[in-house]
């Protein structure tokens, strides 16, 4: 998958599942952080990072270890997305 | 309970398809009351009072009660940092979130489970987020009830003012017209049964508290009661003694003559509506007019609550609205009057509402 | 204000039915905690709860919480010796989250074409357990329904306090009743706040909550009313603090201030110095977070290895609205007899929490004073401070 597959799904699941405003959603990019509290962020907090993956493992069909400490490829999408391209069978 | 040394109302809010604002919004509607042509509210007004960031993570029903508490708050000018409880009455709670909980396992298995959904399906998630949203960090509760949900919060808030244990207290009541319920319902032959969605607040602090900042007193809770009248589950019972207005009046040092007015819990449930009438006549002798709103604007917990604010208005105006089912307006005898609440099965509310 | 005693007892719990069976399981430290039956689990990381064995007493027509609800207050009823007159005037406080939510789900996953028959759609709210309790016993007096999530049981015995000691009433029936729900174990595995293994309260090795249910009910009556009738008194119902984080949704606050706000106001009204409550039934759901937050509150307020402190969700597991009262009773008990009831499953402490909790056996320590703390869902924190007998 193209990593700019990976960020429109983001982007769909930030509207479907996060709720999100379709523009705001849009107006994103791959740099945009992600966790609430950091300048020019999304504004998530733990509940929304929940969320986000359970979306993540119906969508990638990936499997998330929640025994490890996932935090830094939740920084930006661009951090996720890799993590999630790292977690795909090779096309 | 006595509710000495006085129970003051410092602020209203109300978010509703008729009447969105604080006192002066709620008044000018009372004085010329007329049902909305959607009983059901727009997105529109809500949007002004809650940021797009907190949006996102509002339901609904919980949207309409952040909303109506801010508008309360403003109006009064408590400071939360000081002491705020908060006592949110309702009959349905957040039921579309949890069907829509439901329909993502029933669509998806548990990968159609939202986490952000789940907290809504615990009936305390108005309370919860509404606590967070304006920083109450005193007593939280959610009380459910049918029909008298509102009333009981504020009977129940001003309980906890005048025992001195929280220096203030927001007290509202909810309830959304939600689509499935209202279908079941309606399939179960309770469709002609007026039901509407709303939220309402009230502030009360102690009027000593209120006047020694310098608030403006809208207007004073001498008493207030719950209680029970005997009858089957959900019943319409045919005891008409009245524990709650007996209460109340004795708690007030007051006599049935005293009451000027009557704010009841109608909404075109016949049988209901007739229980409680009877039980006003039996206490209150010669009949003062009564109102109903709940006939014009559909019962929810949030008009338990409009109808206290809307007692301090007409103690002060001596106007009353909506008697007899109509429209009009009425001229009663201004200062203390009723506030009453009666449940199928007999859960049973009574406040006197007086003028400042 | 007028003391508050407590004058009966009734619970029905994964033990099963009656205080007795209850007792009986706490003191030996049994798990109850085992694969679920009630409800389909396949596809989910955790399947396992604590759930009452069955069959249940009273009519299959009512739902399985409101027959929870009846025996559990029909006991506490009897245990009191309340007569006619004292039921008639009685208050009624009832916590509760999901009502008749079990049967409720049965038909919405049948896809709900058939219409629901009005009285299933009534049982289905919380407020309906108290409408149900107050007719099959007669009880006439004020009576209302708190919804305060896992604090719910704790706050409703809060709340028949307050009517007493205002002196509304002389005399309340007052408890919290969950049945297991599909809705309560989707979510919280969804949140991924469950351990597949059952709960391990302050173990190093927690990974989270099991999910139970049951039916705690206490009478409360005022002291003297308590006196004049020549009612046994197991406990004084000395304080309690109600307050709230207003911090998030889901989890706790974490410095733990609503938390020790709760424990402080309760010794507050009680009169009571840290150093008097020998005992603490934590909240203790299991979670990494909980355990953590609740361990650094409990040092704040009473001092590192302070007091003795057990978790019976390791036992009983999470019963949600139940677990206020049911955990109140088991300290009510503890008093009683001078046992503190063990955390089960804890073969490893946790040196985060500065606290000996009990592990896997019981113990046998002369009690006058104890807490016992619910940290609800949304930061709704409720402490309820017991002393022994009439004090």
């Amino acid at each position: 998958m193209e990593s700019k597959e990976v960020l429109d799904e983001l982007k769909t699941i930030l509207v479907a599942r996060l709720k999100f405003d379709p523009r705001r959603a849009a107006e994103t990019s791959e740099s945009t952080p992600l966790p609430k509290g950091i300048e020019g962020s999304i504004g998530l907090d733990s509940l929304d990072f929940i969320e986000l993956s359970i979306a993540i493992e119906e969508r990638f069909g990936i499997a998330m270890d929640e025994n490890q400490d996932l935090t830094e490829y939740f920084a930006s999408f661009d951090t996720l997305s890799r993590f999630i391209a790292g977690k795909l069978p090779s096309a | 309970m006595t509710v000495e040394p006085g129970v003051a109302i410092t602020g209203v809010g109300v978010v509703s398809a008729a009447v969105t604002g604080d006192s002066a919004a709620l008044g000018a509607f009372l004085a010329a009351p007329s049902a909305p042509a959607d009983a059901a509210l727009g997105a529109g007004a809500l949007a002004a009072l809650v940021d797009p960031a907190e949006a996102r993570r509002l339901s609904r029903v919980c949207h309409l009660t952040v909303a109506a508490a801010r508008l309360a708050l403003r109006e009064s000018g408590v400071d939360p940092a000081a002491g705020l409880g908060l006592i949110v009455g309702t009959e349905f709670g957040d039921l579309g979130s949890t069907h829509a909980f439901a329909d993502g396992f029933l669509a998806r298995g548990p990968a159609g489970l939202s986490a952000l959904l789940f907290p809504n399906t615990v009936m305390n998630t108005m309370v919860a987020t509404t606590a967070i949203a304006v920083g109450a960090r005193e007593m939280a509760l959610t009380l459910n009830a049918p029909t008298v949900g509102g009333e009981l919060a504020v009977a129940r808030a001003a309980a906890a003012v005048a025992s001195g244990r929280v220096p203030a207290v927001l007290a509202g009541g909810v309830d959304e017209l939600d689509p499935v319920v209202e279908h079941e319902l309606t399939r179960l032959g309770l469709g002609a049964e007026c039901r509407g969605e709303g939220a309402a607040f009230v502030v009360l602090e102690p009027r000593a508290a209120a006047r020694a900042r310098g608030a403006t007193v809208l207007g004073e809770v001498r008493a207030a009661a719950w209680r029970a009248l005997p009858a089957r589950p959900w019943g319409v019972g045919r005891a008409r003694c009245s524990y709650a207005i007996d209460a109340a009046l004795k708690a007030a040092g007051a006599r049935p003559g005293d009451v000027g007015w009557v704010y009841a819990s109608g909404s075109r449930d016949e049988a209901r509506d007739r229980w409680e009438q009877a039980v006003l006549d039996a206490a209150l002798g010669p009949a003062p007019p009564v109102s109903a709103l709940g006939r014009l604007l559909g019962r929810h917990a949030g008009l338990g609550v409009l109808r206290v604010a809307a007692g301090a208005w007409t103690a002060r105006s001596g106007l009353l609205p909506v008697v007899n089912g109509t429209t009009g307006v009425a001229r009663v005898r201004p200062g203390r009057g009723l506030v009453h609440g009666l449940a199928r099965g007999g859960a049973h509310v009574a406040l006197l509402v007086d003028a400042a | 204000m007028k003391p508050v005693v407590v004058t009966g007892l009734g619970a029905v719990s994964p033990y099963g039915a009656g205080v007795v069976a209850y007792w009986k399981g706490l003191a030996a430290g049994v798990c109850t905690i085992r694969d679920l039956t009630l409800i389909e689990t396949d596809g989910f990381r955790c399947r396992i709860g604590a759930e009452v064995p069955g069959p249940l007493a009273g009519s299959a027509r009512r739902t399985r919480a409101d027959r929870l609800a009846i025996a559990a207050a029909g006991e506490a009823l009897e245990d009191a010796g309340l007569g006619a007159r004292d039921r008639r005037a009685a208050a009624l406080v009832v916590g509760a989250v999901g009502g008749g939510m079990l049967e409720a789900e049965a038909w919405y996953w049948r896809g709900g074409a058939r219409p629901a028959c009005l009285s299933a759609v009534r049982a289905m709210l919380p407020s309906a357990h108290a409408e149900t309790l107050s007719s099959r016993f007669a009880l006439g007096g004020p009576r209302h329904t708190v919804v305060t999530a896992c604090s719910s049981g704790a706050v409703a015995l809060a709340e028949a306090a307050e009517l007493i000691a205002d002196g509304v009433v002389d005399v309340a029936l007052a408890g919290g009743v969950d049945a297991v729900t599909r809705i309560c174990f989707m979510g919280f595995n969804a949140l991924k706040l469950l351990d597949p293994v059952p709960c391990r309260p302050f173990d190093r090795e927690r990974r989270g909550m099991s999910i139970g249910e049951g039916a705690g009910f206490m009478v409360l009556e005022s002291r003297a009313r308590a006196r004049a009738r020549g009612a046994h008194v197991y406990a004084t119902l000395a304080g309690h603090g109600m307050t709230t984080d207003a911090f998030h949704v889901t989890a706790p606050e974490p410095d733990g201030d609503g938390m020790v706000r709760a424990m402080t106001a309760a010794l507050r009204q009680a009169g009571a110095a840290p150093a008097e409550v020998r005992y603490a039934n934590a909240h203790g759901t299991g979670t990494p977070q909980n355990d953590r937050i609740e361990g650094r509150a409990l040092a704040r307020v009473f001092g590192e290895g302070g007091l003795l402190v057990s978790s019976s969700k390791s036992m009983i597991g999470h019963t949600m609205a139940a677990a206020g009262s049911l955990e109140a009773i088991a300290t009510v008990l503890a008093l009683e007899h001078g046992v503190v009831p063990p955390t089960a499953n804890l073969a490893t402490p946790d040196p985060d929490v500065p606290f000996d909790c009990v592990p896997r056996v019981s113990r046998g320590v002369p009690l006058a004073c104890a807490i016992s703390n619910s940290f609800g869902f949304g930061g709704q924190n409720v402490t309820l401070l017991f002393r022994r007998g009439p004090a």
